[in-house]
């Protein structure tokens, strides 16, 4: 197969590019839109790629819309993406319920700017960690990833695929403007090179009357697709494992919510993802994600560099969350500092991870410009 | 690490001088990272483009404090020379900036009416007196970045402005 970019080589390409151009090689081929700053040169790419590769790329009336179709696209069989920023996303949550209630994998980017409300649309920010987490009603849990870099933005919209599909549940990548729109080196595997995940599908007619059923005990119930000859019932209302709504028994309801939850939380430890920089023999622990994480490593070095034990833990999902890890590091350090784009949002669910063992501060900044690590490196050297 | 920024009005094509810059550094394998700053008119605003290369990874988000700061208008040096290293290099259109401190430069603008027939290829002239000077990356990598992204049918003239803007920067 012909792709429309150039693959097995480096390119100098923008965060949206970047993610587009990943989305195609994850296999997506469907992806409905209303552009919004700063995520619209995703629709645009999208627009002019997929096409190309037999695919579809459709601007929808709204952000409600975008969100539907993408779901019907993947019960139709296809891999399918949306991007929005956070006036989007909000319009996104309720049927963003409806794809985690039908197990529907799908991908959701979030590029994230200042907010509430429309805001501050070209500036980034990472006021929408919660809403990611628990923007829609009711008990749930979805994926959502964290990239820092160009290169981690096109990596992790791959995995965000392979993720979906894997555990039947849409999946947010969480980015904002400054990954957006910032250019940097970013490789793209050969595609023979890159692994991918497709849904697990019915093996015959039994296993298919069964599509919210954990009939082969790892949670995840095999998906027919629309048109393969099933019949399938699928609703937003509680439903047994054949897909029949059953509203008022507490017992099914129960069954099938921790079932949704627990296929991720029993599998933490495949789905979440970090890295380290110096944490081993920290003293201080700095836990950051996305944008943010650059400065926090800058300053990791610079304090190092001044005789300061720190240490960094990178995020790169940020839930399911590890609070266990946490408690761990909290065990070993005096204190951990969150620096974030925002009022303090990560920094609560650190705080419970901690457990009380370490001390846990926020370093918060709002407004569009982000963290230098001099004002990490101010905030750590005052405690010290 | 080199941090070179490039600052002008809009429509003097800044950014896209920037993203050859970035693109001829991503095609030598080096680490690079190109962002951008603009007012929302699309001619006459301040525009800065800020490209930092290294062969280590970078963590930085834009130019902090400049190696080299590239000014092809009065605005544009106003607006950021403050970011420049007292150290530094400051390269400007000597017919249109009037610095108040040590610089290099040429009459970029009057160089590519000159040479090409059009003002518009001030960009490629400043960035080839840039490459010239600076040595950050290789003339050959640039041109093939200019193939890459100036629009179809453009290649030859912008490649022609930046050799001229390189053959000056040599004198």
């Amino acid at each position: 197969m012909k792709y429309p970019f150039p693959v097995g080589r480096s390119d100098f390409i923008q965060g949206d590019e970047a993610i587009a151009r990943a989305a195609i090689l994850a296999g997506c081929r469907f992806y409905a839109g209303y552009p919004i700053t700063p995520a619209s040169e995703i629709f645009e790419a999208m627009a002019l790629y997929m096409p190309l590769v037999d695919g579809v790329s459709i601007q929808m009336e709204d952000e409600l819309a975008s969100m539907a179709a993408i779901i019907g696209a993947s019960w139709a069989g296809a891999k399918a993406m949306t991007a929005t920023s956070g006036p989007g996303f909000s319009l996104m949550q309720e049927n963003l319920g409806y794809a985690i209630m039908t197990e529907t994998p799908v991908v959701v980017v979030d590029v994230q700017r200042g907010g509430p409300s429309t805001g501050q649309p070209t500036l980034g920010a990472q006021g929408d960690v919660m809403q990611s987490i628990w923007g829609t009603h009711g008990d749930h849990s979805l994926i959502v990833l964290t990239p820092a870099t160009v290169q981690e933005a096109f990596d992790m919209t791959i995995r965000a695929f392979n993720l979906a599909e894997k555990y039947r549940t849409p999946v947010a990548l969480l980015t904002d403007a400054e990954i957006a729109h910032m250019r940097e080196r970013v490789y793209t595997p050969n595609p023979e090179d890159i692994e991918l995940v497709y849904r697990k599908l019915p093996a015959n007619k039994e296993e298919a009357q069964y599509p919210f059923g954990d009939i082969h005990g790892d949670m995840i119930p095999p998906m027919p697709i629309f048109g393969k000859g099933y019949r399938t019932y699928v609703t937003g209302l509680t439903h047994d494992e054949k897909g029949r709504p059953k509203t008022v028994d507490a017992e099914v309801h129960e069954r099938l919510i921790r079932r949704i939850i627990n296929k991720l939380e029993k599998n933490k430890e495949d789905i979440i993802a970090y890295e380290t920089f110096d944490l081993d023999d920290a003293e201080i622990a700095i836990i950051s994600y996305g944008t943010v994480a650059r400065s926090a490593i800058r300053a990791v070095k610079l304090l190092r560099e001044e005789g300061i034990k720190a240490g960094l833990l990178k995020l790169n999902t940020i839930w399911p969350f590890d609070f266990e890890m946490i408690e761990g590091i909290a065990e070993h350090v005096s204190k951990i500092y969150v620096p974030e784009m925002n009022l303090g949002q990560v920094y609560h669910l650190v705080k419970e991870g901690a457990n009380g063992k370490a001390e846990v501060e926020l370093i918060p900044k709002i407004g569009g410009e982000i963290h230098t690590p001099t004002d990490i490196i101010e905030r750590v050297k005052r405690g010290v | 690490m080199m941090q070179i920024r490039l600052a002008g009005i809009g429509g003097q094509g800044v950014i896209l001088a920037g993203v050859i810059l970035g693109e001829a550094a991503a095609i030598e394998g080096l680490n690079v990272l190109q962002t951008q700053d603009y007012g929302s008119a699309s001619r006459g605003g301040h525009s800065i483009a800020d490209v930092i290369i290294s062969k280590e990874p970078i963590y930085e988000l834009m130019v902090t404090k400049a190696d080299v700061l590239v000014a092809l208008a009065q605005l544009g040096y106003d607006s950021t020379k403050e970011e420049l290293k007292r150290d530094g290099i400051l390269i400007v259109d000597t017919d249109l900036v009037k610095p108040d401190r040590d610089y290099i430069g040429a009459p970029f603008t009057h160089l590519a009416e000159e040479n090409t027939g059009l003002a518009l290829t001030v960009n490629m002239v400043a960035l080839g007196y840039l490459v010239a000077k600076t040595g950050i990356v290789k003339k050959e990598s640039v041109e093939e970045a200019i193939k890459r992204r100036v629009p179809k049918g453009t290649e030859d003239i912008n490649v022609k402005a930046f050799r001229v803007g390189y053959e000056e920067g040599l004198k």
